[in-house]
């Protein structure tokens, strides 16, 4: 079953063509990478599948009931966890994930449970100043916990780690694996990277339309037998590769030389630990 | 229901934990005690200063009238300020700030959030209001028991119902803009409209302005009750017109 259902959305901006008819399902249980560039579209459909924004034409589908704009009512099966999350500052922690509780009739003892249980997760359990002492990455992680408190079929994450630093990021990706299974998840990124670390089903949105969309297990498939990653400790010249394989009669189709922004990455990570 | 208690009670902690509240009150109260002092000591910093050529002011011995004078105007000016410096952010910095999208987007009823909005300022400006009236009251009685004012419990409700005027504009004009500024500067064009509109005899009977600036006139017997009606009727049909508008400006609107 489809928790989240696309059909032939639209919407426009002035004479801006933000979105241009386009379909896909999010089968339950998924992780669906949501890829595009920046201002590709991927918050303003993000926005009408929440509500919060009207479709020109087209409809949305969570769990099966039909989405319309200003009305929240599918909202209830949707946890949503905006690119930069904003709270009120003069609140704690567990003050925030009360009022959230209290929003959606939980009663007291659940909300004391599950607050400290997301909190406990999202590693703020021990975290008791005011929000607005809060670092980007400790308020993302806070977003999760309140987006996850009504126990949502569908977890919508809008680029919830493009803001973030390498540990920030890495923080928020683990806890994203950790939901993986109990939670369909829509998470959308610019990031390739994290698209490949978390999600097994992606779409990419470019001008405006989906161009491409697939199992990552597929698109892995595919590419499987044809390529061949080699990494170097020491600096390298891939001409020097290439003549190696040539002598050895290999021909490959494309090489590309070390990605320096993952390196950096991973160097980061290593020295920050 | 469960919303919007929910809501209020943000909003409580809101006003609590922002100081809001207390600077309303403290305010307020300030111009409550204020008001019959002044009465009672300015003829006596009049008579002190020397015009020259041992020329001295003489005042007529004040009286409860002054200290109801000096509280109607400072209210009705100052204190109206306050409230609508308090209020301004109210709705506007939800929208600026985006704290809204998270409780939207949990199926919270966007009506709840005006409603809870008019509700909690409307509860706090009571509080802050009745306190000042309180003590003022307190202290012009103790200045001159025997004293005794014609209409006074009308012209407080006016001036409270005026005060509730100023926040169902500021809520509407705050959904509106989005903005403090959006909200503060047309709550002042709202003031200067009406004010401007009060120069015609004609409309002055219906103008809700008129709760706050003639209240004096029916302290002193110079107005009648009925004559008030009017402006009453319309100004607590601007308020529900108001706040109907508010809910619908905000269904429309993308957070």
């Amino acid at each position: 079953m489809s928790v989240l259902s696309i059909k032939g959305l639209s919407k426009s901006f002035g004479k801006n063509k933000v979105i241009n008819n386009i379909s896909f399902d999010v089968p339950e249980g998924s992780v669906f990478g949501f890829i595009g560039a920046n201002g590709a579209g991927k918050t303003t459909t993000m926005k009408m599948i929440l509500g919060l924004l009207p479709a020109d034409s087209g409809e949305i589908f969570v769990c099966g009931e039909k989405v319309s704009f200003g009305a929240t009512k599918t909202n209830r099966y949707i946890g949503y966890l905006p690119d930069v999350p904003e709270f009120y500052g003069y609140m704690r922690p567990m003050e925030y994930l009360r009022l959230c509780g209290e929003l959606i009739g939980l009663k007291s003892d659940e909300i004391n449970d599950r607050s400290a249980e997301l909190l406990k997760m999202v590693g703020l359990a021990d975290v008791n100043k005011k929000i607005k002492g809060f670092s980007r990455g400790m308020k993302q992680r806070l977003g999760v916990a309140q987006a996850l408190i009504n126990k949502p079929k569908l977890l919508i994450c809008d680029e919830p780690t493009s803001a973030l630093d390498p540990m920030g990021r890495k923080d928020i990706l683990d806890i994203l694996h950790e939901i993986k299974g109990k939670t369909t998840v829509i998470f959308s990124t610019h990031i390739l990277s994290d698209v490949e670390r978390i999600c097994d089903r992606l779409a990419v949105l470019h001008k405006s339309e989906i161009v491409l969309e697939s199992t990552l297990s597929d698109l892995k498939l595919e590419r499987k037998s044809r390529a061949i990653e080699l990494e170097f400790e020491d600096e390298i010249d891939s001409e020097e590769v290439l003549r190696v394989l040539k002598d050895g009669n290999l021909f490959p189709k494309k090489c590309e030389a070390a990605n320096v922004e993952m390196s950096l990455e991973s160097l980061y990570l290593e020295v920050a630990k | 229901m469960i919303e919007f208690i929910a809501f209020t009670k943000k909003e409580y902690m809101e006003s609590l934990r922002t100081y809001r509240l207390v600077t309303l009150a403290a305010v307020l109260l300030v111009f409550g005690i204020l008001s019959p002092l002044t009465a009672a000591l300015l003829p006596e910093i009049l008579g002190a200063i020397d015009l020259g050529d041992g020329v001295v002011l003489t005042l007529p011995e004040p009286s409860a009238i002054d200290s109801w004078t000096q509280f109607f105007s400072n209210i009705g000016q100052m204190g109206m300020l306050a409230v609508i410096i308090s209020f301004s952010g109210s709705m506007a910095n939800e929208f600026s700030r985006g704290t809204l999208v998270n409780l939207l987007t949990k199926g919270m009823k966007r009506h709840v959030v005006i409603l809870s909005k008019f509700f909690s300022a409307s509860v706090l400006w009571t509080i802050g209001y009745a306190l000042c009236l309180a003590v003022c009251y307190v202290y012009t009685a103790y200045y001159w028991p025997s004293d005794v004012i014609t209409n006074a419990p009308f012209a407080f409700f006016s001036l409270w119902l005026f005060g509730e005027f100023l926040i169902a504009i500021l809520i509407f004009s705050g959904t509106l803009f989005g903005s403090f500024y959006g909200a503060l500067l047309s709550c002042f064009g709202a003031i200067v409209v009406m004010a401007l509109l009060n120069i015609s005899p004609a409309i002055q009977k219906f103008n809700p302005i008129s709760l706050s600036g003639d209240t004096l006139a029916l302290l002193s017997g110079h107005k009648e009750i009925a004559d008030f009606f009017p402006a009453v009727i319309i100004c607590v049909s601007a308020i529900v017109i108001l706040i109907i508008a508010s809910i619908l400006v905000f269904n429309k609107k993308k957070v």
